[in-house]
């Protein structure tokens, strides 16, 4: 490894480091947060068992596929607020101007850029994947698995937002339309795909990542496809960089016209 | 040597407009207007190497934009930069090595972290090997006095304390030339005038170039040898603080309220502005007239209330930028 | 009565100016609808079956009717918003103003929903004649008596989750309280109507406030009769009194502590 890469890296662990002490500060918030989020998804868990008692089979699911479906929604949406949460509220960096601070360090600016915050209540996001997992269909395979998943989901996830963020280069109502693409690609990836048809199915395939993030893996880990699991790790390096090819593009117009009085 | 190099640097800015009111908000999503602002027009100028350089002028004269374009974080749209005879549009990264920023307004720094820790981060950022780092550190908090602070959460800090931390922390690399822009703005006058003497120091022993903006006259007066003024994106005005202290900075204003209405003697270097009842406001020439004897003038018996300022730095820069206009119309 | 008048017709003006972003909240808006014409669609095996007693046509509209509300109102003006001044100090300069904060903030969020609701509505109505079509039995003459249940209904909503706001005057982070009450509200009254739980739960739903937020209007949109109406706006009433009272308490409360600790 080049010193460049392992200073690079360096910085970027410092930077996760700092982040999750910043976030225990308050060690009462930090946990309450964390204790909350858990307690808020198993809500859902409610909204299952309604359904479930309706009719056994939903989409193809049964109870066991949906609580893997949801515990590594969780999981994958967790992973990419605990690294990545600033590509979450990229837009608003840029239109505050506040990439300038990046700019003038001798360091790789998108990877300063995503990893400086954190989000603390994603831990709890991230513990409820794997408790759901552990709690309805446990075995040592499908754990790897769900690891593999959540870390190519995470990227993924934080890719996508990377890739919406970044269009607040050109357009000011950028961010809320990002905000949208990414809610509703979580509301989405904790249904089963098997209620979805036609034009929803390609939308979810095609458009929102939701297919390769969720969908795809819930059905690898469920019966196992090496086809299946080659494609999501390609998608996986594609979108990154696609996400990264359009920041540096909008990063070049942000150094080139200003985007807004405000940065006078 | 030359530092810094600026040619014809030039920058304009395309801003939406909007109308007053709910026809216009309606009007501004479906044809927005836009207006073009030359934020920076044709600015040359050169900094040597050790230089302490003011950059002046009123809010939105250009002065951020301009250290935007010479740090790389905006491209100039005309002309260019060279900055340690680095281009900093092309080597934006490397050019990051060999300079500091201290943008007033705008933190670098972590602040639920110490101090301490914030340091240490940028020794990362800037590859330098932990022990080195932390030589820095002591040394640097010695400078800069941050001793009892060095340990506590940045958010506790004063702003003056934060400052000082914000301008350690771009020196720990130990940059060739500083940016500072705007570094008092918002801290109380002995607040002030210790960062001023902190960066003065700095500037003598670590030889440090340093190139600051600012709209507060003192910074100029106390800190710079040599002073840009600009006005609407242009250089108005380039020259030495000796030479700008002769001509602008030493008139003071007195404005005096009187008991009873009383006529004050007009000795050479007093000119009055202003002359209304017991109300009388005069402007003193410190190089013909001492401000002291100035004041024997009036019979302090008599005095109700009074009130002595220099004049302020817009004043200063209008007229310099009005003078300028003569000047060219007189060519 | 008149400031507040004032206060929300400033909101009213800045929320017509951020009309293109209400707009793009009708992509998420529009695919949770659609995430749920496509579950009740899966769910109902025949468009006759009964489930706990709605045809599907009426459990889709009972969403739709939910869901509107839910994203008509902006809650992040009583909620984060709150949170927010009260723990960045701000609230030292609010409370010093001749207005009550608590009323004003009610005030700025009337303002924020009177524009975003009826557009949610007309959205909701779009896509539940294209997709769903018409309610049976339904009556426009419901819905104009309906109207004041729901403007109640979103009210003591906002006072609730003012109430829980305050909380920031004692811990850091009140935030997770309003996860816990958004969650309620949904799972249980929102993607559901509350029939759909065991009988044994149904008392204890009609002392939440789920009865009267969000399960009151839109049950008696797709369902109306006399009793339920004057039951809900009879359970309104006291809901609303009450949580004034728990409001204006907590606040006081809040103020009290603020003065003698600072800010």
């Amino acid at each position: 490894m080049s010193t460049a890469v392992k200073n690079q890296l360096r910085v970027c662990l410092l930077a996760v480091k700092y982040n999750i002490m910043r976030e225990m500060l308050n060690k009462v918030t930090f946990l309450t947060n964390i204790g909350f989020m858990i307690l808020n998804n198993a809500t859902f868990i409610l909204q299952w068992v309604i359904l479930f008692h309706l009719k056994e089979d939903i989409g193809g699911y049964t109870m066991r596929e949906v609580m893997l479906l949801w515990g590594l929604a969780a999981s994958t949406f967790g992973l990419s607020r605990i690294l990545f949460a600033r590509t979450f509220s990229l837009p608003e960096l840029i239109i505050n101007g506040k990439l300038d601070t990046y700019l003038v360090q001798p360091k790789n600016v998108l990877l300063c850029v995503i990893t400086s915050a954190t989000n603390s209540s994603a831990i709890g996001d991230l513990l409820y994947g794997l408790i759901l997992l552990c709690a309805f269909c446990f075995s040592i395979e499908r754990l790897l698995l769900f690891l593999l998943f959540t870390i190519t989901g995470a990227v993924i996830l934080a890719a996508f937002a990377l890739l919406l963020g970044s269009l607040s280069f050109w357009f000011v109502r950028a961010d809320t339309f990002a905000q949208h693409m990414l809610n509703s690609s979580i509301s989405f990836s904790t249904y089963p795909d098997g209620i979805f048809h036609g034009a929803a199915r390609f939308l979810l395939y095609q458009i929102l990542p939701v297919g390769m993030v969720i969908y795809r893996p819930v059905h690898v880990m469920v019966d196992f496809r090496l086809e299946s699991l080659l494609r999501i790790l390609a998608y996986t390096v594609l979108i990154s960089s696609l996400a990264v090819i359009v920041f540096y593009r909008g990063l070049r117009r942000y150094a080139s016209s200003n985007l807004m009085e405000a940065r006078m | 040597m030359n530092v810094i190099e600026a040619e014809n640097l030039s920058k304009i800015f395309r801003v939406r407009q909007k109308e007053k009111g709910l026809k216009g908000s309606v009007q501004a999503i479906l044809r927005p207007r836009i207006q073009e602002i030359q934020a920076v027009n044709d600015i040359s100028f050169s900094v040597e190497a050790g230089e302490t350089l003011a950059f002046i002028g009123p809010n939105g004269a250009g002065k951020s934009t301009t250290i935007k374009m010479l740090t790389g974080i905006l491209y100039p749209d005309g002309g260019r930069a060279r900055v340690l005879g680095i281009d900093p549009v092309k080597q934006r990264r490397r050019l990051a090595y060999e300079i500091g920023t201290v943008f007033g307004q705008k933190e670098q720094l972590w602040t639920h972290l110490t101090p301490y820790d914030n340091f240490r981060f940028f020794g990362a950022i800037y590859d330098i090997p932990d022990p080195e780092t932390e030589r820095r550190i002591r040394k640097l908090a010695d400078t800069f006095e941050l001793g009892p602070f060095l340990n506590t959460p940045v958010r506790s800090l004063s702003l003056g304390q934060r400052i000082r931390c914000e301008i350690v922390a771009s020196l720990i690399h130990e940059p060739k030339v500083l940016f500072l822009d705007e570094p008092t703005i918002g801290l109380d006058p002995v607040v002030k005038e210790h960062i001023r003497s902190l960066i003065r120091q700095m500037n003598r022993e670590l030889g440090t170039t340093v190139f600051l903006t600012s709209h507060d006259v003192g910074d100029i007066e106390k800190l710079c040898r040599r002073i840009i003024i600009v006005n609407s994106g242009r250089i108005v005005l380039d020259d030495s603080m000796e030479h700008l202290k002769y001509h602008y900075l030493n008139r003071k204003i007195v404005e005096v309220k009187l008991q009873e209405e009383a006529q004050l003697p007009a000795p050479e270097g007093v000119t009055f502005l202003k002359r209304k009842g017991s109300h009388v406001k005069f402007q003193v020439d410190t190089q013909k007239l001492r401000i002291n004897d100035a004041l024997h003038l009036i019979d302090a018996e008599n005095l109700e209330d009074i009130n002595i300022s220099n004049i302020p730095l817009e004043s200063i820069i209008t007229e310099i930028y009005k003078a300028e206009g003569r000047e060219e119309k007189a060519v | 009565m008149k400031k507040y008048r004032v206060i929300y017709r400033s909101v009213l003006m800045e929320n017509l100016q951020y009309a293109a972003n209400i707009a793009m909240g009708f992509i998420s808006f529009s695919i949770i609808v659609f995430v749920f014409i496509q579950l009740w669609n899966y769910m109902y095996s025949s468009p006759q079956e009964l489930i706990a007693g709605y045809t599907k046509s009426q459990m889709i509209w009972y969403v739709l009717i939910t869901e509107t509300i839910w994203f008509g109102t902006p809650s992040h003006v009583v909620t984060r918003q709150v949170a927010a001044d009260i723990r960045g100090g701000n609230i030292a300069y609010l409370i010093n103003k001749p207005y009550h904060y608590t009323l004003y903030c009610l005030a700025k969020y009337t303002g924020g929903w009177s524009v975003q609701l009826p557009m949610f509505a007309l959205t909701a109505l779009g896509l539940g004649a294209v997709l769903v079509g018409p309610l049976p039995a339904f009556h426009p003459w419901t819905l104009l008596a309906v109207t004041p249940v729901i403007i109640a209904g979103i009210t003591i909503d906002a006072v609730l989750r003012l109430c829980i706001s305050m909380i920031s005057f004692w811990i850091e982070d009140s935030n997770p309280f309003q996860w816990l009450y958004n969650k309620l509200l949904l799972v249980v009254g929102t993607i559901f109507p509350v029939e759909i739980f065991p009988e044994v739960l149904q008392p204890f739903f009609k002392f939440t406030p789920i009865y009267t937020v969000c399960y009151g209007p839109a049950k008696l949109i797709v369902d109306f009769s006399t009793e339920k109406y004057a039951e809900i706006l009879l359970a309104q009433a006291l809901y609303l009194a009450a949580a004034c009272g728990l409001m204006f308490f907590l606040y006081g409360k809040g103020v009290k502590k603020l003065y003698v600790n600072g800010g």
